[in-house]
């Protein structure tokens, strides 16, 4: 496995200049706009699209039936797609982050912690995010994952105005509804929000090492 | 080493029913035409695609129980498939010395050396030949008990042909208990290096022969419609109509040597022979 780690890693060494590019970009933006989470999501999404990119590399050329050839099992592969998901895009956020902080100490001397706070709202969105493409890309491969993808959420929101009208139907409140659901605790937050997106995490390798297992090369 | 007994792999207009054993320290050949069922045999071995009946045995265990770490002992080469395209040599040595124990790091260098492969291109960059011999290169650097090589030598040149012909002599000769199963178009090639031949046509094993005796006792008769007529015809294999008369194919070229004296008896090579059990008709 940490054979195709590095391997992995050698293709994002091939892209460097794309990396270089991306970093310098993120420096440049946050010197010059004030909400500085958005460098943090946006360089976070970057690292969590190259390892989508790493899955096309895999399968450009059929190089897939030779990968797995290799004495590595379709279970050693999704393992570690997720680990290096989750080094890359967490590798990223963290570089986001101290760009972020870096420069507000520059502009002003000091840094508000609602930075940091803003920066760490982003760790279980960037788990969920990772959580769903995924199994996407391994399922679909390149093109027709983003496909996909929109098909998805076009089913999801199809889904949320199905939801309403039929509220709408009963007469049900729907915004009361949330108004009035309990607060919950910040403590029960950070559960939530640790716990929601390692749930998530292992449904999806689950799926897709599901979806590896039905794979022919 | 290897045993696969009603190998059965359906699709839509393809059915492979293929039974083959490769024996400890021998060089089997699988010949076929394109389409013939070769590379569906080869993945089915692998592990890359399912397979609808029968069994596959690798080194002593069944293809299903075949993990990771058995892997490691043999070396595989895919006509249609290799390393990412994207990375260089120098990328693949730490990956393959990571996935082998028993990757031969200055054997490998060494080799990479001697056929003056670039270490720094990336492998998409290479020509046909580099990247031939790349592959099969890494097969051979780990120490495998088990080479599976589909069309290691498709596409190449003469020269370029021999030399991975000589790799593959040299990997044999370092350890008599290795074996390799090869496919291949170029019938030379396997003429050379293979003990035995398996010929598969339309997904079903329809010869298998000692390479010997294939080139020894194999021939070609070609005779007219009189000498047909009077000829003991329990030694042919297959016969097809020419504007002589017929040629046919036997396997025991003394006894109509012996026999008939004055009809014309050409030695057979693997390609007329592929030919004839293919395009002849059975008696």
């Amino acid at each position: 496995m940490i054979g195709l780690l590095i391997k992995d890693f050698k293709l994002m060494q091939a892209q460097k200049n794309f990396f270089i590019c991306i970093f310098a970009i993120a420096i440049v933006m946050a010197m010059f706009i004030e909400d500085s989470s958005f460098i943090v999501g946006f360089m976070t999404f970057i690292g969590l699209m190259f390892t989508l990119s790493t899955i096309s590399y895999d399968e450009f050329d059929n190089g897939n039936a030779f990968m797995f050839s290799l004495p590595i099992t379709r279970k050693d592969y999704i393992v570690e797609k997720y680990g290096f998901g989750l080094v890359v895009g967490g590798g990223s956020w963290l570089l986001a982050t101290m760009i972020s902080v870096v420069v507000e100490v520059m502009k002003n001397s000091d840094f508000s912690l609602d930075t940091i706070m803003s920066a760490l709202t982003m760790l279980p969105v960037m788990l969920i995010i990772l959580a769903v493409l995924l199994p996407f890309q391994l399922k679909f491969g390149g093109e027709k994952a983003k496909v996909a993808i929109i098909g998805a959420f076009g089913v999801v929101f199809i889904i949320g105005i199905i939801i309403v009208k039929i509220a709408n139907l009963l007469n049900i409140d729907l915004i009361s509804f949330f108004n009035n659901l309990p607060v919950i605790s910040v403590g029960m937050l950070i559960v939530l929000a640790v716990g929601i997106p390692i749930i998530l995490l292992l449904l999806s390798a689950k799926i897709s090492l599901s979806v590896m297992n039905k794979k022919e090369f | 080493m290897l045993k696969i007994e009603h190998l059965r792999k359906n699709y839509d207009s393809f059915s492979l029913d293929c039974s083959l054993e490769i024996m400890q320290g021998c060089v089997t050949g699988l010949i076929g035409q394109n389409g013939a069922g070769k590379s569906t045999t080869f993945k089915a071995i692998l592990g890359l695609i399912s397979i609808d009946g029968g069994t596959i045995s690798i080194l002593g265990k069944d293809s299903q129980e075949f993990g990771a770490k058995d892997k490691q002992n043999l070396g595989v080469v895919l006509s249609d498939s290799g390393f990412s395209g994207y990375l260089t040599i120098n990328d693949i040595i730490p990956v393959l010395d990571h996935l082998y124990g028993n990757f031969d790091k200055p054997f490998f260098v060494e080799q990479v050396q001697r056929f003056q492969l670039p270490r720094h291109k990336k492998i998409k960059e290479f020509s046909t030949g580099m990247k031939a011999k790349l592959k099969v290169l890494a097969a051979i650097s780990h120490d495998a008990k088990l080479l599976i090589l589909d069309e290691p030598t498709a596409g190449l040149d003469v020269i370029a042909r021999d030399e991975l012909l000589e790799m593959l002599r040299e990997f044999m000769e370092k350890d008599e208990e290795r074996s390799i199963l090869i496919s291949s178009h170029i019938s030379s090639d396997l003429e050379t290096l293979c003990d035995d031949l398996y010929m598969i046509h339309n997904g079903k094993i329809i010869m298998h022969e000692d390479t010997d005796v294939l080139l020894s006792d194999y021939a070609l008769i070609k005779v007219d419609h009189k000498q047909y007529e009077n000829m003991d015809k329990q030694y042919i294999l297959r016969y097809k109509k020419e504007s002589y008369g017929y040629s046919c194919l036997t396997n025991q070229k003394p006894y109509y040597m012996e026999n008939y004296p004055q009809i014309a008896i050409e030695k057979g090579n693997i390609d007329e022979v592929i030919t004839m059990m293919i395009r002849g008709k059975e008696l």
